[in-house]
């Protein structure tokens, strides 16, 4: 019987984590960003890869939606963080797990007329049943990962510290990691967070 | 002697009219207070000082939020079945540009007590809820009757959920 109970309370300790804490894992700094070749529809109207949009010096991959208020916010920055990695040789991909919602906002016609609208330049896919999202333990939107050339992530979290305005930002994470990743350096802040939308997984 | 038995007959429904309006229950007014902002170091003080008396559940949502506004609901019914035993702390954490549309969801929801507008920047904010919160919402975060600490998502639940972890940080058993 002692040893009966004793057996239950780790299953039980267990089963209770597992029912109540997040079950998603994001991928360590450090990691190799997984499914560089999982082919996805992209607003081009081609499937694309991440190994597709890769540049000399690595890849920036974002985590999107069309519906997020959070997003909105950050947009405009996008733009201008689509020039910064352009310029230094890293390619980058807007990506959009929304899988539960794809019929209130976020499906490929959503995406191609939020790119239009706000004057995308990078592609912009959709992430079917979130399997990107998972591999890389995304949690929400906008939610960045930056990989080096040999796809090592280097940077995750948030573009900077102020979604709300641009103007006001103190702390510009995601461009400082662009800058010292290029410039061979090691990255300062690896990690950064800020709230955004979940991910509405299926 | 006609005009006599209409007047009586008046006098009669006006009469069972006035009586049922005296006897009818009076319906309780909801008033709800209007949100308040809330810097990050508050947050802990506001936990804090419910230890002892009642658990609490720390919820941050926002009104476009789908996941905050389907289990909305679910958290007040828990809040209501544990009035004495429980607190729910609500934070929104929409943009304070939205604050009459975030004072009606809530007048909505028929919520009688204090609720907070998130009014920090996101990392102190998401420190100040729960350190290893990546920042999505909704997050839930449950503190036992004694204060301590008993565990927390960041995802959307039921009713189910809500209340085996209420009764949980009620009798202290973790």
């Amino acid at each position: 019987m002692k040893k009966l109970r004793l057996l239950l309370i780790p299953v039980l300790t267990i089963g209770f984590m597992a029912f109540t804490t997040n079950t998603m894992n994001e991928l360590e700094i450090g990691a190799v960003g997984p499914m560089f070749d999982y082919e996805m529809m992209d607003i081009s109207g081609e499937t694309i890869t991440l190994a597709d949009v890769k540049g000399e010096n690595g890849t920036l991959l974002i985590f999107s939606c069309n519906t997020c208020p959070y997003v909105h916010a950050w947009e405009d920055r996008y733009l201008k963080v689509a020039e910064i990695a352009k310029a230094n040789g890293i390619g980058m991909i807007l990506v959009n797990p929304n899988e539960d919602i794809r019929d209130r906002g976020e499906s490929l016609q959503d995406n191609i007329e939020r790119a239009t609208m706000v004057g995308y330049t990078f592609p912009y896919t959709i992430d079917t049943d979130h399997a990107l999202a998972d591999a890389y333990g995304a949690t929400r939107t906008p939610h960045v990962y930056l990989m080096d050339k040999d796809n090592v992530l280097v940077f995750r979290g948030a573009i900077d510290d102020n979604s709300r305005s641009a103007a006001d930002v103190k702390s510009h994470y995601l461009e400082d990691a662009i800058k010292e990743l290029v410039d061979g350096k090691a990255i300062t802040t690896k990690t950064s967070r800020a709230i955004g939308c979940t991910i509405k997984r299926s | 002697m006609e005009l006599a038995r209409y007047g009586m007959r008046n006098t009669f429904i006006l009469v069972l009219l006035m009586s049922f309006i005296s006897c009818a229950k009076p319906v309780e007014e909801i008033i709800t207070p209007e949100v308040v902002n809330i810097k990050a170091h508050e947050i802990p003080e506001l936990v804090a000082s419910f230890a002892g008396e009642k658990a609490v559940l720390l919820n941050v949502w926002a009104t476009w939020c789908i996941p905050c506004v389907e289990e909305f609901p679910y958290i007040i019914q828990v809040q209501n079945e544990h009035k004495d035993d429980l607190q729910v702390v609500f934070i929104s954490a929409d943009f304070p540009e939205e604050i009459d549309r975030i004072n009606q969801f809530l007048r909505d929801h028929d919520v009688y007590w204090q609720t907070y507008l998130k009014d920090d920047n996101d990392e102190a904010f998401i420190d100040a809820v729960q350190t290893e919160w990546t920042g999505a919402i909704p997050i839930s975060v449950f503190y036992n009757k004694d204060g301590s600490f008993l565990t927390y998502f960041e995802r959307g639940a039921d009713y189910d959920e809500f209340k085996e972890l209420a009764v949980k940080a009620i009798s202290n058993n973790n």
